[in-house]
């Protein structure tokens, strides 16, 4: 669990990596974007505090990118002048949060800790997503088919009939599916599809 | 008394009369000495006429002999000043002939007296009386001539050749005054001396019963000359009245556009200021006038500069101009500027003449123009900053973030059981930095937005351009603009008023990033410092913007004009006018579509000394 900060100015830099560690918390303390996509990898956990106006590659274009790659990692924006458009547009790329500085110690460290523990929830949803999708990846392409005809809430006589077998072997697979999803009930495949993101045709 | 006698006593009185009238000229201007030469040749003309009268009335040989050898005296005085008239008032004839006929002259005089019974007979033995018609008796001499009256005879030769060669020298003049003069000695002169010599000749060695006649001969001459030195009298006096004429009326021009003339003697110590001067400088009227008053009454400051200036003319001959204070009673000032030349007289002495005038009206106009643009450009200054409001307090915001952050992390490590002592001075150390560069930002801009007078100080172009582009960091930063220096080292120092050139400059670039802005590519700026073509600093500002149409690269000067949305369109022209009053320009250059310069040449006061 990592707090990443970027910004240009070495003092701010500096001074937000002391104040992090002071909190107990890791700090990683970058002066520019690329330097901090270069060291980033979307399994880690923790919150990145940006500050928007950076040369080259400014904190918004920042996180369209690592929007793009996906990851856990909330974004507390840091501005010189909270300018209402600029924040508007943070918060709909999905900012944790927006700061204006100079900011004071308790409110950057409760945004970090609140960014934190999304993090976590992120992260572990990540994981259960993963581990779903783990789980779908081990399945046949016939039980595929199955998986999917059950999702819309199909009879095993109707899956039979709709993939022109008899109704006893799309048992089998029905079995076999809800055995390689970890899947007590029908109630909780069609939960776990959703989670992966498997929506019903 | 017969004829004769009565005309010859009448040459001696005509001749007594003008000698007189021209000796009190004389008495009255001491420099003319034509008046004294021309008084001497009537006294001795009177003089000759007397002996002459006493000669023709002589009764016996010895009385003639005696009187014959006196009247070469006033005959000698004659020729010398006739000599000396020549040279002396027309500067004409050599002066080693006119040195050798007065030697020779004074030569025969003495042989008059040494030799003979006179410079003409060894011996009178007899008179021969002889009556002319109208019962008009007088004697002639019978004798033996003396042999030394060769002398005479050669001095009169040089007379006539030095008098021909005098009135070739004036004729060659060619001015009408000249020829006549030269006439008067060539003609009259010439003829006056042969007329003489030919009168002894004929009566003292032919023995012509003629009466002598050296006087009405000489007093045709002196009667020529008189008529010379009238006109020249009548001439001086027009002179004077011209010159009196025209002194009135430059004093009328003087008083009608209240200048104040002055002049001062530098030798003699002698000061002259119009009717006018005593009020314009305040010296009370019943003061001698001198220089030293005049300068009582410039205001201290401007004292020294004014007295090194009109002494330095003096001593070199020069010119000089000058603007002083003169304080009024009752706290009043008042600006009067000179203007003087002075002129070398003689050994060490010089005249000094200057004009005056009072220029505190213009003074106070331009007091009041540079006021109001020094007021313009304190607003355009003030809303050039209000444009950056946003990335100032950036500025400002970083330092501030990064002293909380230090602060507020060091409460907590010190909260801990062991805190890092290092770890804390360095904060503390950090903290100390950001505040002053905090403070650093604020001092640039408060000096920015204050209202100060213009100053004039010695200044580093590269400095203020450094200072700008430290303070629009953040800003061209915003703007994605990437700015490269070039910045000459080494430059002279310019003189001018730092937050003035500041402000050209903050306002060059903030127009050259909005001529980028939205124009696509990477944009460019580039900022050179260089000694210019011309004596001076050149300063340019490169962008690699849209450009400027031909058509505008004057008119973007002009107060509001603008091809921006928002703005007034008077930073430019504000520009324009920092720049000229600090002695420079600004222009723009605009090649292709592409890009344009804006450059800006300030003179140096080191290049041009």
């Amino acid at each position: 669990m990592t707090v990443f900060a970027v910004d240009d100015d070495p003092s701010v830099r500096t001074g937000l990596g002391r104040l992090l560690r002071s909190a107990g918390f890791k700090a990683e303390v970058f002066a520019t974007a690329r330097a901090f996509l270069g060291a980033y990898r979307p399994d880690v956990t923790g919150c990145l505090i940006l500050d928007l106006a950076m040369p080259e590659l400014d904190g918004l274009e920042l996180q369209q990118q690592l929007a793009e790659r996906g990851g856990a990692l909330p974004i507390i924006f840091l501005t010189g002048h909270g300018d209402i458009p600029t924040s508007v547009r943070a918060m709909k790329l999905g900012a944790a949060d927006f700061l204006t500085k100079p900011v004071d110690d308790r409110a950057l460290l409760a945004a970090v800790e609140q960014a934190i523990h999304r993090s976590n929830i992120l992260q572990q949803q990540r994981r259960e997503v993963a581990d779903i999708e783990r789980r779908l990846a081990t399945l046949t392409p016939r039980e595929r088919e199955v998986l999917e005809h059950l999702l819309t809430g199909k009879l095993n006589k109707q899956i039979a009939a709709a993939l022109g077998t008899v109704e006893k072997t799309i048992k089998v697979h029905r079995a076999r599916v809800m055995h390689k999803m970890r899947a007590p009930s029908l109630a909780a495949l069609v939960r776990l599809t959703e989670r992966a993101g498997i929506a019903a045709p | 008394m017969n004829w004769l006698d009565a005309v010859w006593i009448a040459l001696a009185a005509a001749s007594t009369t003008l000698g007189l009238l021209h000796l009190s000229i004389w008495f009255s201007r001491r420099s003319g000495y034509g008046h004294l030469l021309f008084f001497v040749l009537s006294a001795s003309i009177a003089a000759i006429a007397v002996f002459e009268l006493m000669m023709m009335r002589s009764v016996s040989p010895d009385a003639y002999a005696t009187l014959l050898r006196w009247v070469h005296v006033p005959v000698t005085t004659a020729v010398l000043t006739m000599v000396g008239f020549v040279r002396y008032y027309f500067h004409a004839g050599r002066s080693w002939l006119a040195a050798a006929v007065c030697v020779i002259r004074l030569l025969a005089l003495a042989v008059d007296f040494s030799t003979g019974t006179n410079l003409n007979f060894a011996t009178v033995t007899a008179l021969a009386p002889h009556t002319l018609p109208g019962g008009a008796g007088f004697v002639v001499p019978v004798g033996s001539p003396n042999p030394w009256w060769a002398v005479a005879q050669i001095d009169n030769l040089l007379l006539i050749i030095f008098l021909l060669d005098a009135s070739a020298t004036l004729w060659r003049r060619g001015e009408p005054v000249a020829r006549r003069r030269a006439l008067l000695v060539g003609g009259g002169l010439v003829l006056c001396v042969v007329c003489v010599v030919g009168m002894a000749l004929l009566t003292f060695v032919g023995g012509l019963p003629l009466p002598t006649v050296v006087t009405p001969a000489f007093l045709a001459v002196a009667a020529s000359m008189g008529y010379e030195l009238g006109a020249d009298s009548l001439r001086a006096a027009q002179l004077s009245r011209d010159l009196y004429d025209s002194e009135q009326r430059s004093q009328l021009a003087a008083r009608a556009a209240g200048l104040v003339m002055w002049s001062w003697d530098a030798a003699e110590d002698e000061f002259w200021l119009n009717d006018i001067g005593w009020e314009l400088f305040g010296i009370p009227r019943r003061e001698r006038p001198r220089l030293a008053a005049l300068l009582d009454r410039i205001h201290p400051d401007d004292r020294a500069r004014a007295a090194d200036l009109i002494r330095e003319a003096v001593r070199t001959g020069g010119s000089f101009e000058v603007e002083f204070r003169v304080p009024l009673p009752g706290g009043a000032t008042r600006w009067i500027t000179t203007r003087g030349e002075a002129e070398r007289r003689g050994s060490g002495g010089a005249l000094l003449r200057a004009v005056s005038s009072d220029v505190t009206e213009r003074r106070r106009a331009e007091r009041e123009t540079a006021q109001q643009r020094n007021e313009l450009a304190h607003l355009s200054r003030v809303a050039a900053l209000g444009e950056m409001a946003g990335s100032l307090a950036h500025e400002i915001n970083q330092p501030l973030m990064a002293i909380l952050s230090n602060a507020q992390a060091a409460q907590r490590f010190m909260a801990s059981e062991h805190p890092d002592l290092g770890e804390l001075r360095a904060i503390v150390g950090d903290i100390v930095e950001d505040d002053k560069r905090a403070g650093e930002v604020i001092h640039r801009l408060r000096a920015l937005l204050r209202k100060g007078e213009v100053r004039r100080d010695a200044l580093d172009v590269n400095e203020i351009v450094a200072d700008v582009l430290r303070l629009m960091r953040n800003e061209l930063m915003n703007r994605g603009v990437v700015v490269r220096t070039e910045l000459a080292p080494g430059l002279p120092a310019l003189l001018g008023d730092r937050i003035q050139l500041q402000q050209v400059l903050l306002n060059l670039v903030m127009n050259s990033c909005d001529a980028m802005e939205g124009v696509g590519g990477s944009q460019q700026l580039v900022v050179r410092t260089r000694v210019g073509d011309g004596a001076g600093i050149e300063v340019s500002v490169c962008d690699s913007g849209r450009g400027i149409p031909a058509a505008d690269l004057e008119r973007i000067f002009q107060p509001f004009f603008t091809t921006k949305q928002h703005g007034m369109g008077l930073g430019l022209s504000v520009c324009r006018t920092i720049v000229a009053a600090h002695g420079g320009r600004l222009w723009a250059e605009s090649a292709g579509g592409r890009g344009a310069t804006l450059r800006l040449s300030l003179p140096s006061p080191r290049m041009a000394a």
